[in-house]
């Protein structure tokens, strides 16, 4: 493999991804798009700036451009994954938009359980060699890393994403989901430290194929599922709009946006269940 | 670090449109580019996009953007018209809007539809005040 890697002058994440490269005796080549390497990175820019992510501060740095392979990795838990894994753990992390000591875009779900072990290297790396502070998400997949992380306290902020009610998951997810892996994430999310539970007012493809949105009997059948499986309606529950715009699934791209103010109904019928639910703010 | 609007250039013989475009008379056509003030809030620009010739655009619309690491920003037309030139050598060195914002950064030279939006125009002066 044949490395460029694309920093910021005083980014302290590409500094832990150089000198990962050096323990690993991994050569690179360091572009520093604001010293010497700016014409470098502004034509890396130009050529590759459909696949470079922009959060709201600007480019994230790092980046790293396996010229061979003619793949890119952005961030600190992209970068840091594909240095231990090759790709395969690729699916775990995006880039994340958090600051500071703070590293998200870390997904639990999002990867297959057989890659366990890597992608706890990967959260052991930089939580306990970087003191970097961790912020993951789930949807209630692979329970058992999750029980694994809580045990070695590799996460100082976890996310579950409530998808829907019980009944609902299988559909959501488009493929047959034991719902007793999800009762069981939710148990365990709500041991961490600190936690959240949101469930996102999703377009669901029904039964008769039509899409429609989450109910507010079916949001508040998710809410039931958070109170059943943490035994307590007290949990940090939040109520999320859909943002089509956003979406990468195209059969929900044109569907029209809801309303701020539609999602009140929703958190009233949360609130039997959950009683610190929110919605979000538009 | 942006710089004072003392340390800035601002020059006399174009008009100045208040979304930070500015506009030079060529005979019939107009050629446009973003103030220094523009370039300086947006630091190192590190791409821009710009229309296709031919494409037809009202004043106040949007023509393109201008990215650099921390941002991006849309340029605006200050007239409206159609496109009959693009400064293709910002693909390869889109520095010059930095380095040149009046002259090797120009980004687009249009066929006004209406003169009377020139009057409407600001004057350096005028502008001076707007971002002050």
């Amino acid at each position: 493999m044949s490395f460029t890697i694309y920093t910021a002058t005083g980014c302290t994440r590409c500094k832990i991804i150089k000198q990962l490269m050096h323990e690993r005796g991994i050569a690179f080549e360091e572009q520093d798009m604001k010293a010497e390497g700016k014409e470098a990175f502004q034509k890396f820019y130009a050529a590759n700036r459909k696949a470079i992510f922009r959060g709201p501060d600007g480019v994230e740095f790092p980046l790293l451009h396996d010229t061979e392979a003619g793949n890119i990795h952005q961030g600190i838990g992209a970068c840091v994954a594909y240095l231990y894994g090759g790709g395969k753990l690729d699916s775990f992390f995006s880039v994340g938009t958090l600051h500071k000591e703070w590293v998200d875009g870390i997904h639990v779900s999002g990867g297959n359980s057989e890659d366990a072990k890597g992608f706890l290297e990967v959260l052991r790396y930089i939580k306990k060699t970087n003191n970097m502070k961790l912020q993951l998400d789930t949807n209630g997949l692979n329970s058992a890393i999750l029980e694994q992380i809580l045990a070695e306290g590799l996460a100082d902020v976890i996310i579950m994403n409530v998808l829907g009610p019980k009944e609902l998951y299988s559909q959501i997810l488009g493929k047959e989901v034991d719902t007793a892996e999800i009762e069981k994430s939710l148990s365990l999310v709500s041991k961490f430290p600190e936690y959240k539970f949101q469930t996102t007012v999703t377009p669901v493809v029904r039964g008769d194929g039509e899409i429609r949105y989450l109910t507010t009997k079916e949001v508040g059948g998710a809410a039931k599922l958070i109170a059943e499986a943490t035994g307590s309606m007290k949990n940090p529950y939040l109520i999320k709009l859909f943002k089509p715009k956003e979406c990468r699934d195209e059969r929900f791209k044109d569907i029209e946006a809801m309303a701020a103010d539609a999602l009140l109904p929703y958190r009233t019928a949360a609130r039997a269940h959950q009683v610190f639910v929110e919605i979000e703010k538009a | 670090m942006t710089k004072a609007i003392t340390e800035l250039n601002f020059i006399d013989d174009i008009l100045y449109f208040h979304e930070h475009t500015w506009a030079k008379v060529e005979g019939d056509l107009v050629r446009v580019g973003i103030t220094d003030f523009a370039q300086d809030q947006l630091s190192n620009i590190i791409f821009v996009e710009l229309p296709n010739v031919g494409e037809t655009y009202r004043k106040g619309d949007e023509f393109g953007q201008a990215e650099s690491a921390k941002t991006v920003s849309a340029l605006y037309m200050p007239v409206s018209g159609e496109i009959v030139e693009i400064n293709e050598e910002l693909e390869e060195a889109p520095q010059n809007v930095n380095e040149d914002p009046y002259g090797t950064g120009w980004m687009i030279v249009v066929k006004p539809g209406n003169l009377v939006e020139l009057k409407e125009l600001l004057a350096k002066e005028d502008y001076l005040n707007q971002i002050k």
